[in-house]
């Protein structure tokens, strides 16, 4: 019977983890600037814009440095389904493509961690990236432009 | 006696101590049942905190040994390397070839950021295998195969994201094919019959590359000088130089069109005036790529003629899959109009991982009114990306 008990409350344990886990996994995603930045808002289309190259530099004529995360990550994702409409792997094709060709303006920086993402942001001014909102909400180096749910 | 005393009240002692701890498990009994979950609950809890702490101290030593490596690679003196190579099975009808595997593409790629607004570019291409042998005793060649080829090789000067000028050779920017046809990156393994035929393939001069924003499009321009086509450094034999300039411009959210132009004078004496439209619809999961391009051939002697093609392609993406249908059409010259050539072409593309593509392609070839004879053709390659793209 303790055995029993134990087994059931290993299950409840672990199913409250994923639970919990998951929760994390679909977290917003927070778009985020350099405090510093004039711009305090920026559509989705906005934003495309800035990650399709088509916009390369901020109003004020600072370079826009475009941050990246991993293709497998969560939030890469959400942001690539929600902002570019394709899936992070097809995205990172099509940059391959223009880079291999030397085509590309200004392609994204990949970095490993949204850590790294927080640190460039707040020390570069042209920079723009996204990472989940619950790493930044008290952030006051970074401006969260948009929002993703 | 006494030793039977002190027996008996050590018994007493232990019996009424194990009544008590009966006791007091039989009172606790539920208590305790509930405890585990309690205490599974606080430990996973203590066990998500202290995780989270530690991810935390990985992910800033992590930040760290990026932040180091990157500014190492600000200093680096390593050239960076990528590019592509494929192989095929190729099976075909066509009159004086034989079915077989083919070694078919190596390009290397080595890119060299010289300073913060320089960069040296260069695209080797090693197509079928290439080996050149020379006679032991003399410089002369006693056998060869295959092609070594400086596709690109480039000096490029940065000083803004929005406009660069290269000096040196070029891929001819004239629609899309030109500059974007990578075997990885592509869903056929033969090109449009026009890609190479109008617009030259590679240009040797200096190229502008400029973008821009017009109301809500950004346009992109390629405007150069050259020396013309088949006229690569020291062998132009002429004074006349190739001017050509491409356009295009994102219409809509991915729909984008342009033109492109070439005018030289070869060293022939024929002016070959170029001239070419095209169109990208590039959707979630289908692209549509259509390029149109027409060449008139203009001699002192002769009245001229004219030598015109398109193709249209299709592709379609269901996960990993690719599916993909391209007609192309070609009419060599405008003073046989009977004569055409005509292609379709299937393909099917599998990516086993974003660099690493399969893919099967049938295609069958119509000749009118021209000597070659009827042909198809069925290709089974595998095509990879390499290097950190």
């Amino acid at each position: 019977m303790a055995a029993f008990l134990k087994k059931i409350a290993l299950l409840t344990a672990v199913a409250l983890a994923l639970a919990a886990s998951s929760i994390e996994a679909t977290e917003p995603v927070a778009i985020i600037v350099n405090r510093a930045n004039q711009v305090d808002k920026l559509t989705e289309g906005e934003v495309k814009k800035i990650y399709t190259n088509n916009t390369l530099a901020w109003p004020d004529g600072v370079p826009i440095i475009i941050y990246d995360l991993s293709i497998n990550d969560q939030s890469r994702a959400i942001f690539s389904e929600k902002i570019l409409g394709k899936a992070p792997d097809l995205v990172a094709e099509e940059w391959a493509h223009l880079k291999i060709t030397n085509q590309a303006k200004n392609p994204p920086q990949i970095m490993k961690t949204p850590t790294l993402i927080i640190r460039r942001v707040m020390r570069e001014k042209g920079a723009i990236g996204y990472v989940s909102i619950g790493l930044v909400q008290n952030n006051p180096d970074v401006k969260v432009i948009s929002t993703l749910r | 006696m006494a030793m039977d005393r002190g027996t008996r009240a050590s018994g007493l002692f232990k019996g009424a101590f194990r009544a008590f701890s009966f006791l007091f498990l039989m009172s606790s009994a539920p208590a305790l049942a509930e405890d585990p979950l309690e205490r599974f609950r606080i430990d996973l809890e203590e066990l998500r905190k202290e995780n989270e702490g530690l991810q935390g101290r990985i992910d800033a030593l992590e930040a760290e040994d990026e932040e180091a490596r990157h500014g190492l690679g600000l200093l680096s003196n390593l050239v960076e390397v990528s590019g592509y190579a494929d192989v095929e099975y190729t099976f075909t009808d066509q009159e004086g070839e034989g079915s077989g595997f083919r070694v078919h593409n190596l390009s290397l790629f080595f890119t060299k950021d010289i300073q913060r607004e320089w960069k040296l570019f260069t695209e080797v291409e090693f197509e079928d295998a290439p080996r050149i042998e020379s006679e032991k005793a003399a410089d002369t060649v006693k056998s060869s195969q295959g092609t070594i080829f400086i596709e690109q090789l480039y000096i490029e000067y940065h000083p803004k994201l929005s406009w660069d000028i290269r000096l040196g050779r070029f891929l001819t920017p004239a629609g899309v094919w030109s500059i974007y046809h990578y075997p990885p990156y592509v869903p056929t393994q033969t090109s449009p019959i026009i890609y190479k035929v109008i617009f030259p393939k590679v240009s040797d001069g200096i190229q502008f590359k400029g973008s821009f924003t017009l109301r809500d499009s950004s346009i992109d321009t390629h405007l150069y000088v050259a020396n013309g086509s088949g006229n690569p450094g020291a062998l132009d034999r002429n004074e006349g130089k190739g001017i050509g300039a491409r356009v295009n411009a994102d219409l809509l959210t991915g729909l984008s069109a342009g033109l492109s132009y070439f005018g030289e004078r070869d060293n022939e004496g024929t002016l070959k005036m170029s001239y070419g439209a095209h169109v990208l619809c590039n959707g979630s999961a289908l692209r549509l790529q259509a390029e149109y391009q027409i060449r008139s051939n203009e001699t002192d002697a002769a009245s001229g003629f004219d030598d015109s093609g398109w193709y249209a392609q299709a592709e379609y993406d269901i996960g990993k899959w690719t599916l993909a249908a391209r007609y192309d059409w070609y009419d060599p010259s405008s003073e046989s109009p009977d004569d055409l050539w005509t292609r379709a072409t299937a393909a099917v593309n599998y990516r086993f991982a974003h660099n690493v593509v399969g893919k099967i392609e049938v295609n069958r070839n119509w000749f009118d009114g021209l000597p070659t004879e009827d042909y198809s053709q069925a290709i089974l390659g595998v095509a990879v990306a390499i290097g950190d793209l």
